[in-house]
Protein backbone atom coordinates (compact mmCIF):
# COMPACT_ATOMS: atom_id res chain seq x y z
CA UNK A 1 0.00 0.00 0.00
CA UNK A 2 1.15 3.54 -0.81
CA UNK A 3 2.19 6.29 2.01
CA UNK A 4 -0.27 8.67 0.46
CA UNK A 5 -3.67 8.54 -0.86
CA UNK A 6 -4.75 12.04 -2.28
CA UNK A 7 -8.29 12.66 -3.23
CA UNK A 8 -9.52 15.07 -4.74
CA UNK A 9 -13.33 15.93 -5.60
CA UNK A 10 -14.89 18.25 -8.26
CA UNK A 11 -17.32 20.41 -6.70
CA UNK A 12 -18.73 21.71 -9.86
CA UNK A 13 -21.98 22.43 -10.92
CA UNK A 14 -22.10 19.33 -13.03
CA UNK A 15 -20.79 17.05 -10.92
CA UNK A 16 -22.85 18.14 -7.69
CA UNK A 17 -25.66 17.52 -9.49
CA UNK A 18 -25.09 14.03 -10.67
CA UNK A 19 -24.26 12.84 -7.53
CA UNK A 20 -21.38 14.77 -6.55
CA UNK A 21 -22.85 16.25 -3.36
CA UNK A 22 -22.82 12.60 -1.09
CA UNK A 23 -18.73 12.96 -2.13
CA UNK A 24 -18.71 15.52 0.14
CA UNK A 25 -19.64 13.37 3.36
CA UNK A 26 -16.49 10.66 2.18
CA UNK A 27 -14.10 11.33 5.24
CA UNK A 28 -17.11 9.97 7.14
CA UNK A 29 -16.64 6.55 5.66
CA UNK A 30 -12.93 6.11 5.04
CA UNK A 31 -11.90 3.12 7.36
CA UNK A 32 -9.94 4.42 10.76
CA UNK A 33 -6.63 2.34 9.70
CA UNK A 34 -6.83 4.34 6.69
CA UNK A 35 -7.11 8.00 8.28
CA UNK A 36 -3.78 9.43 8.66
CA UNK A 37 -3.12 7.96 4.92
CA UNK A 38 -6.12 9.69 3.21
CA UNK A 39 -5.97 13.22 2.09
CA UNK A 40 -9.50 14.73 1.03
CA UNK A 41 -9.53 18.07 -0.92
CA UNK A 42 -12.14 19.93 -3.25
CA UNK A 43 -11.45 21.19 -6.65
CA UNK A 44 -14.09 24.07 -7.56
CA UNK A 45 -14.49 22.44 -11.22
CA UNK A 46 -11.74 19.82 -12.52
CA UNK A 47 -13.10 20.73 -15.77
CA UNK A 48 -13.72 17.04 -17.02
CA UNK A 49 -17.11 17.58 -17.86
CA UNK A 50 -16.23 19.43 -20.63
CA UNK A 51 -14.69 16.40 -22.33
CA UNK A 52 -17.02 13.50 -23.19
CA UNK A 53 -14.21 11.31 -23.86
CA UNK A 54 -13.69 11.20 -19.69
CA UNK A 55 -16.48 9.70 -18.68
CA UNK A 56 -19.60 10.77 -16.91
CA UNK A 57 -19.94 12.94 -13.52
CA UNK A 58 -19.25 13.28 -10.86
CA UNK A 59 -15.21 13.05 -11.37
CA UNK A 60 -12.70 12.56 -8.34
CA UNK A 61 -9.06 12.30 -8.64
CA UNK A 62 -7.27 9.66 -6.46
CA UNK A 63 -3.43 10.69 -6.54
CA UNK A 64 -3.75 11.73 -10.29
CA UNK A 65 -6.07 8.84 -11.39
CA UNK A 66 -9.42 10.07 -12.90
CA UNK A 67 -12.38 7.92 -11.88
CA UNK A 68 -15.89 8.60 -13.45
CA UNK A 69 -19.14 8.42 -11.66
CA UNK A 70 -17.83 7.94 -8.81
CA UNK A 71 -19.27 6.80 -5.66
CA UNK A 72 -18.10 7.09 -1.83
CA UNK A 73 -18.49 2.46 -1.93
CA UNK A 74 -16.62 2.76 -5.62
CA UNK A 75 -13.60 5.43 -4.06
CA UNK A 76 -13.24 2.98 -0.87
CA UNK A 77 -13.26 -0.06 -3.02
CA UNK A 78 -9.87 1.44 -5.22
CA UNK A 79 -8.32 2.79 -2.01
CA UNK A 80 -8.41 -0.03 -0.45
CA UNK A 81 -6.15 -1.95 -3.87
CA UNK A 82 -3.78 0.64 -3.59
CA UNK B 1 -16.18 51.25 -12.43
CA UNK B 2 -15.24 54.50 -10.66
CA UNK B 3 -16.13 55.58 -7.08
CA UNK B 4 -19.10 57.86 -7.27
CA UNK B 5 -21.57 59.63 -5.08
CA UNK B 6 -23.55 59.69 -1.76
CA UNK B 7 -25.55 56.54 -2.05
CA UNK B 8 -28.98 55.95 -0.03
CA UNK B 9 -28.83 52.95 1.38
CA UNK B 10 -32.59 51.66 2.80
CA UNK B 11 -33.09 48.70 4.80
CA UNK B 12 -35.74 47.53 7.43
CA UNK B 13 -36.76 45.25 9.66
CA UNK B 14 -40.05 43.90 11.54
CA UNK B 15 -41.12 41.90 14.09
CA UNK B 16 -44.60 40.66 14.34
CA UNK B 17 -46.98 41.00 17.37
CA UNK B 18 -46.65 37.86 19.62
CA UNK B 19 -48.95 34.81 17.91
CA UNK B 20 -49.29 36.91 14.23
CA UNK B 21 -48.16 35.56 11.28
CA UNK B 22 -48.61 38.68 9.31
CA UNK B 23 -46.82 42.11 10.44
CA UNK B 24 -49.47 44.92 10.78
CA UNK B 25 -46.42 47.45 9.87
CA UNK B 26 -45.59 47.87 5.98
CA UNK B 27 -42.43 48.97 5.04
CA UNK B 28 -42.18 50.00 1.17
CA UNK B 29 -39.92 52.03 -0.51
CA UNK B 30 -39.13 52.76 -4.38
CA UNK B 31 -36.45 53.73 -6.48
CA UNK B 32 -37.78 56.47 -9.74
CA UNK B 33 -34.69 56.22 -11.98
CA UNK B 34 -35.95 59.21 -14.27
CA UNK B 35 -36.40 61.23 -11.89
CA UNK B 36 -33.36 59.81 -9.46
CA UNK B 37 -35.71 60.01 -6.53
CA UNK B 38 -36.18 57.16 -3.55
CA UNK B 39 -39.72 57.45 -1.82
CA UNK B 40 -39.95 55.14 1.40
CA UNK B 41 -42.98 55.09 3.54
CA UNK B 42 -43.43 52.95 6.99
CA UNK B 43 -47.19 52.76 7.37
CA UNK B 44 -48.82 51.18 10.76
CA UNK B 45 -52.52 49.78 10.55
CA UNK B 46 -54.99 49.91 13.44
CA UNK B 47 -55.08 46.82 15.38
CA UNK B 48 -53.09 43.72 14.20
CA UNK B 49 -52.95 40.60 12.13
CA UNK B 50 -54.79 40.44 8.84
CA UNK B 51 -56.57 43.73 9.17
CA UNK B 52 -54.08 45.83 10.23
CA UNK B 53 -51.53 44.20 7.64
CA UNK B 54 -54.09 45.17 4.79
CA UNK B 55 -54.60 48.62 5.77
CA UNK B 56 -50.89 49.47 6.11
CA UNK B 57 -50.02 47.73 2.74
CA UNK B 58 -52.84 49.84 1.12
CA UNK B 59 -51.35 52.57 3.02
CA UNK B 60 -48.22 52.24 1.65
CA UNK B 61 -49.21 51.65 -2.00
CA UNK B 62 -50.51 54.62 -1.81
CA UNK B 63 -48.12 56.57 -1.21
CA UNK B 64 -45.78 55.27 -3.25
CA UNK B 65 -48.51 55.27 -6.32
CA UNK B 66 -49.84 58.73 -5.81
CA UNK B 67 -45.88 60.26 -5.25
CA UNK B 68 -44.09 58.05 -7.63
CA UNK B 69 -46.89 59.78 -10.33
CA UNK B 70 -45.26 63.10 -9.38
CA UNK B 71 -48.24 64.26 -7.09
CA UNK B 72 -47.40 66.87 -4.59
CA UNK B 73 -46.38 65.63 -1.68
CA UNK B 74 -48.69 67.81 0.90
CA UNK B 75 -51.45 66.85 -1.25
CA UNK B 76 -51.42 63.08 -1.76
CA UNK B 77 -50.81 62.95 2.24
CA UNK B 78 -53.94 65.19 2.36
CA UNK B 79 -56.10 62.58 0.14
CA UNK B 80 -55.04 59.60 2.21
CA UNK B 81 -55.36 61.16 5.57
CA UNK B 82 -59.39 61.99 3.97
CA UNK B 83 -59.51 58.55 2.63
CA UNK B 84 -58.11 56.66 5.67
CA UNK B 85 -61.97 55.04 7.47
CA UNK B 86 -61.73 56.23 11.22
CA UNK B 87 -62.32 53.55 13.85
CA UNK B 88 -65.67 54.35 15.20
CA UNK B 89 -64.38 53.55 18.84
CA UNK B 90 -61.12 54.73 18.89
CA UNK B 91 -61.58 58.01 16.87
CA UNK B 92 -58.46 57.28 14.96
CA UNK B 93 -57.96 56.96 11.70
CA UNK B 94 -56.96 53.11 10.56
CA UNK B 95 -53.99 53.85 9.71
CA UNK B 96 -50.46 56.41 10.38
CA UNK B 97 -47.33 56.99 8.38
CA UNK B 98 -44.31 58.81 7.77
CA UNK B 99 -42.56 59.24 4.60
CA UNK B 100 -39.55 60.01 3.37
CA UNK B 101 -39.35 61.42 -0.24
CA UNK B 102 -35.04 62.04 -1.41
CA UNK B 103 -33.73 63.67 -4.61
CA UNK B 104 -31.20 62.87 -6.65
CA UNK B 105 -29.44 66.03 -4.37
CA UNK B 106 -30.25 64.74 -1.07
CA UNK B 107 -32.86 66.86 -0.73
CA UNK B 108 -35.71 64.82 1.49
CA UNK B 109 -39.42 65.62 2.03
CA UNK B 110 -40.74 64.12 5.64
CA UNK B 111 -44.35 63.94 5.95
CA UNK B 112 -44.94 62.62 9.39
CA UNK B 113 -48.38 61.59 10.69
CA UNK B 114 -49.36 59.50 13.35
CA UNK B 115 -45.76 57.39 14.24
CA UNK B 116 -43.40 58.38 16.78
CA UNK B 117 -41.37 61.02 15.00
CA UNK B 118 -38.33 60.28 12.47
CA UNK B 119 -34.92 60.77 14.09
CA UNK B 120 -32.07 62.03 12.21
CA UNK B 121 -28.67 61.89 13.19
CA UNK B 122 -25.77 64.30 12.07
CA UNK B 123 -22.04 63.39 12.74
CA UNK B 124 -23.71 61.21 15.46
CA UNK B 125 -25.43 63.99 16.75
CA UNK B 126 -29.62 64.19 16.48
CA UNK B 127 -30.94 67.18 14.67
CA UNK B 128 -34.23 68.49 14.36
CA UNK B 129 -35.86 69.73 11.42
CA UNK B 130 -38.34 72.76 11.27
CA UNK B 131 -41.65 70.52 11.63
CA UNK B 132 -44.52 72.61 9.95
CA UNK B 133 -48.03 71.49 11.68
CA UNK B 134 -50.81 70.71 9.11
CA UNK B 135 -54.31 69.88 10.83
CA UNK B 136 -56.74 68.70 9.15
CA UNK B 137 -60.76 67.72 10.17
CA UNK B 138 -61.52 64.79 9.13
CA UNK B 139 -64.86 64.67 11.01
CA UNK B 140 -66.19 66.50 14.03
CA UNK B 141 -64.94 64.79 16.73
CA UNK B 142 -61.54 63.90 14.70
CA UNK B 143 -58.48 66.74 14.02
CA UNK B 144 -55.91 65.24 12.53
CA UNK B 145 -52.01 66.45 12.92
CA UNK B 146 -49.43 66.21 9.90
CA UNK B 147 -46.16 67.21 9.97
CA UNK B 148 -44.05 68.61 7.56
CA UNK B 149 -40.44 69.03 7.58
CA UNK B 150 -37.48 69.78 4.49
CA UNK B 151 -34.01 69.59 4.67
CA UNK B 152 -30.85 68.62 2.78
CA UNK B 153 -29.32 65.34 3.81
CA UNK B 154 -25.49 65.31 4.00
CA UNK B 155 -22.85 62.51 3.65
CA UNK B 156 -23.34 59.95 6.75
CA UNK B 157 -26.53 61.12 7.55
CA UNK B 158 -29.24 58.61 8.55
CA UNK B 159 -32.42 58.87 8.96
CA UNK B 160 -34.62 56.22 11.63
CA UNK B 161 -38.47 55.94 11.09
CA UNK B 162 -40.28 53.89 13.68
CA UNK B 163 -43.62 52.46 14.50
CA UNK B 164 -44.99 52.77 17.81
CA UNK B 165 -43.89 48.96 18.71
CA UNK B 166 -40.24 50.83 19.02
CA UNK B 167 -41.06 53.64 21.12
CA UNK B 168 -43.59 51.55 22.83
CA UNK B 169 -41.70 48.59 23.59
CA UNK B 170 -41.05 47.76 27.49
CA UNK B 171 -44.36 49.23 28.69
CA UNK B 172 -44.80 48.56 32.33
CA UNK B 173 -43.70 49.99 35.31
CA UNK B 174 -40.95 47.86 35.58
CA UNK B 175 -38.49 49.09 32.93
CA UNK B 176 -40.21 52.31 31.08
CA UNK B 177 -43.10 53.48 32.71
CA UNK B 178 -44.28 54.89 29.51
CA UNK B 179 -42.51 52.76 27.02
CA UNK B 180 -38.81 52.97 25.69
CA UNK B 181 -39.81 56.50 24.03
CA UNK B 182 -38.30 58.23 21.35
CA UNK B 183 -35.39 59.93 23.53
CA UNK B 184 -34.17 56.47 24.89
CA UNK B 185 -34.31 54.83 21.42
CA UNK B 186 -32.18 57.89 20.01
CA UNK B 187 -29.66 57.89 23.17
CA UNK B 188 -29.58 53.86 21.94
CA UNK B 189 -28.94 54.75 18.33
CA UNK B 190 -26.18 57.60 19.47
CA UNK B 191 -24.62 55.22 21.43
CA UNK B 192 -24.04 52.91 18.39
CA UNK B 193 -23.18 55.55 15.84
CA UNK B 194 -20.44 56.72 18.12
CA UNK B 195 -19.27 53.35 18.09
CA UNK B 196 -19.75 52.45 14.45
CA UNK B 197 -20.30 55.05 12.60
CA UNK B 198 -20.53 53.51 9.12
CA UNK B 199 -22.73 50.96 10.44
CA UNK B 200 -25.47 49.98 7.79
CA UNK B 201 -28.84 50.50 6.96
CA UNK B 202 -29.69 47.17 7.51
CA UNK B 203 -27.66 46.44 10.27
CA UNK B 204 -29.09 49.33 12.35
CA UNK B 205 -32.34 48.55 11.60
CA UNK B 206 -32.08 45.10 13.12
CA UNK B 207 -30.15 46.31 16.19
CA UNK B 208 -33.00 48.79 16.80
CA UNK B 209 -36.02 46.03 16.58
CA UNK B 210 -34.17 43.20 18.57
CA UNK B 211 -33.36 46.37 21.53
CA UNK B 212 -37.21 46.49 21.69
CA UNK B 213 -37.52 42.79 21.28
CA UNK B 214 -35.44 42.82 23.98
CA UNK B 215 -37.09 45.46 26.22
CA UNK B 216 -41.31 43.49 25.60
CA UNK B 217 -39.11 40.25 26.90
CA UNK B 218 -39.26 38.55 23.78
CA UNK B 219 -43.03 38.72 23.62
CA UNK B 220 -43.83 41.68 21.58
CA UNK B 221 -47.24 43.58 22.51
CA UNK B 222 -47.36 45.40 19.53
CA UNK B 223 -45.87 44.96 15.80
CA UNK B 224 -42.55 46.41 16.03
CA UNK B 225 -40.74 47.97 12.40
CA UNK B 226 -37.68 50.28 11.79
CA UNK B 227 -37.10 51.35 8.68
CA UNK B 228 -32.88 53.39 8.62
CA UNK B 229 -32.33 55.51 5.71
CA UNK B 230 -28.40 56.40 5.53
CA UNK B 231 -26.79 58.31 3.23
CA UNK B 232 -22.86 56.43 2.70
CA UNK B 233 -20.10 56.09 0.30
CA UNK B 234 -21.13 53.21 -1.72
CA UNK B 235 -20.15 49.48 -1.35
CA UNK B 236 -18.73 48.40 -4.66
CA UNK B 237 -18.95 44.86 -5.45
CA UNK B 238 -17.80 43.40 -8.56
CA UNK B 239 -19.50 39.54 -9.06
CA UNK B 240 -17.95 37.59 -11.81
CA UNK B 241 -19.65 34.35 -13.25
CA UNK B 242 -19.29 32.75 -16.13
CA UNK B 243 -16.28 31.83 -18.88
CA UNK B 244 -15.52 34.21 -21.01
CA UNK B 245 -17.20 33.45 -24.54
CA UNK B 246 -13.67 33.37 -25.86
CA UNK B 247 -10.36 32.01 -24.21
CA UNK B 248 -8.58 35.11 -25.19
CA UNK B 249 -10.75 37.34 -22.69
CA UNK B 250 -9.77 35.16 -20.31
CA UNK B 251 -6.63 37.34 -19.54
CA UNK B 252 -9.03 40.73 -19.76
CA UNK B 253 -11.56 39.10 -16.90
CA UNK B 254 -8.58 38.50 -14.98
CA UNK B 255 -7.26 42.22 -15.16
CA UNK B 256 -10.47 43.72 -14.04
CA UNK B 257 -10.69 41.46 -11.09
CA UNK B 258 -7.12 42.72 -10.34
CA UNK B 259 -8.10 46.13 -10.85
CA UNK B 260 -11.25 45.90 -9.10
CA UNK B 261 -10.77 48.09 -5.89
CA UNK B 262 -13.96 47.02 -3.82
CA UNK B 263 -15.52 43.31 -2.71
CA UNK B 264 -15.20 40.41 -4.99
CA UNK B 265 -16.76 37.72 -5.14
CA UNK B 266 -16.50 34.90 -7.90
CA UNK B 267 -19.29 32.59 -8.98
CA UNK B 268 -18.67 29.22 -10.46
CA UNK B 269 -15.88 26.54 -10.90
CA UNK B 270 -14.37 27.05 -13.95
CA UNK B 271 -14.54 30.64 -13.59
CA UNK B 272 -12.82 30.73 -10.24
CA UNK B 273 -10.39 28.67 -12.04
CA UNK B 274 -10.02 31.33 -14.39
CA UNK B 275 -9.14 34.03 -11.98
CA UNK B 276 -6.46 31.87 -9.97
CA UNK B 277 -4.37 31.08 -12.68
CA UNK B 278 -4.51 34.66 -14.11
CA UNK B 279 -3.90 36.04 -10.92
CA UNK B 280 -1.76 33.32 -9.87
CA UNK B 281 -3.35 31.93 -6.58
CA UNK B 282 -4.77 28.77 -5.38
CA UNK B 283 -8.05 27.98 -4.16
CA UNK B 284 -8.92 26.01 -1.59
CA UNK B 285 -12.72 24.16 -1.27
CA UNK B 286 -14.13 24.69 2.08
CA UNK B 287 -15.57 20.79 2.45
CA UNK B 288 -17.00 21.53 6.25
CA UNK B 289 -19.65 23.22 5.14
CA UNK B 290 -21.70 20.75 3.60
CA UNK B 291 -25.45 20.93 2.49
CA UNK B 292 -27.39 19.00 0.03
CA UNK B 293 -28.68 21.28 -1.79
CA UNK B 294 -26.32 24.16 -2.74
CA UNK B 295 -22.40 23.68 -3.07
CA UNK B 296 -19.49 24.49 -0.99
CA UNK B 297 -17.84 27.82 -0.98
CA UNK B 298 -14.17 28.00 -1.35
CA UNK B 299 -11.39 30.58 -0.74
CA UNK B 300 -8.85 32.11 -2.36
CA UNK B 301 -6.65 34.96 -2.14
CA UNK B 302 -8.52 38.59 -3.25
CA UNK B 303 -11.52 37.19 -3.42
CA UNK B 304 -14.48 38.00 -0.69
CA UNK B 305 -16.30 34.85 -2.01
CA UNK B 306 -16.07 32.46 -4.63
CA UNK B 307 -19.44 29.79 -4.83
CA UNK B 308 -20.07 27.41 -6.90
CA UNK B 309 -22.51 28.94 -10.60
CA UNK B 310 -25.90 27.95 -11.97
CA UNK B 311 -27.51 26.56 -8.81
CA UNK B 312 -26.38 28.90 -6.64
CA UNK B 313 -27.28 31.97 -8.20
CA UNK B 314 -30.63 29.78 -8.83
CA UNK B 315 -31.19 29.83 -5.18
CA UNK B 316 -30.25 33.66 -4.55
CA UNK B 317 -32.85 34.68 -6.87
CA UNK B 318 -35.24 32.39 -5.13
CA UNK B 319 -34.17 34.06 -1.75
CA UNK B 320 -34.36 37.38 -2.92
CA UNK B 321 -37.96 36.75 -4.58
CA UNK B 322 -39.31 35.54 -1.42
CA UNK B 323 -37.75 38.47 0.85
CA UNK B 324 -36.19 35.79 3.07
CA UNK B 325 -33.18 37.29 5.33
CA UNK B 326 -29.95 35.44 4.85
CA UNK B 327 -29.91 34.62 8.53
CA UNK B 328 -32.18 32.56 9.09
CA UNK B 329 -31.07 30.43 6.41
CA UNK B 330 -28.08 27.47 6.84
CA UNK B 331 -24.60 28.86 5.79
CA UNK B 332 -24.20 27.66 2.22
CA UNK B 333 -22.82 29.38 -0.42
CA UNK B 334 -26.51 31.48 -1.61
CA UNK B 335 -26.94 32.51 1.42
CA UNK B 336 -24.04 33.90 2.18
CA UNK B 337 -24.08 35.57 -1.34
CA UNK B 338 -26.83 36.74 -0.60
CA UNK B 339 -25.74 38.63 2.88
CA UNK B 340 -22.89 39.77 0.84
CA UNK B 341 -25.60 41.41 -2.23
CA UNK B 342 -27.53 43.00 0.03
CA UNK B 343 -24.19 44.41 2.33
CA UNK B 344 -23.44 46.46 -0.78
CA UNK B 345 -24.55 49.34 -2.67
CA UNK B 346 -24.08 49.45 -6.37
CA UNK B 347 -22.90 45.55 -7.78
CA UNK B 348 -21.07 45.10 -10.97
CA UNK B 349 -21.88 42.11 -12.90
CA UNK B 350 -19.60 40.69 -15.13
CA UNK B 351 -20.70 38.09 -16.82
CA UNK B 352 -19.38 35.67 -18.78
CA UNK B 353 -21.11 33.83 -21.33
CA UNK B 354 -20.31 30.23 -22.66
CA UNK B 355 -22.16 28.15 -21.96
CA UNK B 356 -21.07 24.32 -19.89
CA UNK B 357 -22.77 22.03 -22.53
CA UNK B 358 -22.59 19.61 -19.69
CA UNK B 359 -25.36 21.12 -18.20
CA UNK B 360 -27.24 20.71 -21.45
CA UNK B 361 -27.04 16.74 -20.77
CA UNK B 362 -30.71 15.48 -20.72
CA UNK B 363 -29.83 13.09 -17.96
CA UNK B 364 -29.07 16.08 -15.47
CA UNK B 365 -31.52 15.95 -13.09
CA UNK B 366 -32.49 19.72 -12.26
CA UNK B 367 -32.97 22.32 -14.46
CA UNK B 368 -30.00 24.68 -14.40
CA UNK B 369 -31.24 28.01 -15.93
CA UNK B 370 -28.90 30.12 -18.48
CA UNK B 371 -26.84 32.34 -16.53
CA UNK B 372 -27.75 34.97 -18.23
CA UNK B 373 -31.07 34.95 -17.70
CA UNK B 374 -30.63 34.12 -14.10
CA UNK B 375 -28.70 37.37 -13.49
CA UNK B 376 -30.87 39.77 -15.15
CA UNK B 377 -33.68 38.62 -12.72
CA UNK B 378 -31.35 38.91 -9.91
CA UNK B 379 -30.27 42.34 -10.83
CA UNK B 380 -33.86 43.21 -11.44
CA UNK B 381 -34.63 42.18 -7.85
CA UNK B 382 -32.07 43.99 -6.29
CA UNK B 383 -32.62 47.13 -7.95
CA UNK B 384 -36.19 47.11 -7.77
CA UNK B 385 -36.71 45.45 -4.07
CA UNK B 386 -33.60 46.06 -2.56
CA UNK B 387 -32.98 50.02 -4.11
CA UNK B 388 -29.28 48.42 -5.10
CA UNK B 389 -27.75 50.24 -8.66
CA UNK B 390 -26.28 47.41 -10.81
CA UNK B 391 -23.86 47.83 -13.60
CA UNK B 392 -23.78 44.36 -16.07
CA UNK B 393 -20.84 43.94 -18.66
CA UNK B 394 -20.60 40.19 -20.96
CA UNK B 395 -17.58 39.16 -21.82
Amino acid sequence: MSEEIKIIICTGTHCFVMGGSDLLLLEDHIPEELKDKVSIEGSSCLNYCEDRTKGKAPFVRINGNLMEQATIPKILKYIETL
Amino acid sequence: MKASKTFVEIDHTHVNKKQQLLCGDAFMSKKLKADQRVITVLSDGLGSGVKANVLSTMTATMVLNYLSKNYDLKKTAKAIMQTLPVCSVRKISYATFSIADIDHEGNVNLIEYGNPPALIFRDGERIEPERQLYELVKTDQLHDKMYFSQFKAELNDKIILMSDGVSQSGLGPKLYPFGWGENNVGAYVGDILSKHPSVSARYLSRLITDKALENDNSTPYDDISCGVISFREPRETLLISGPPIHRENDVEMGQIFKDFKGKKVICGGTTANIIARETNENISVELKIYDKEIPTVSKMKGADLITEGSITLGKVLEILENGISPEVLPPHGAAQLVDFLLNSDKIHFLIGTKINEAHQDPNVPVELEIRRSLIKQIMRQLEEKYLKETSLKFI
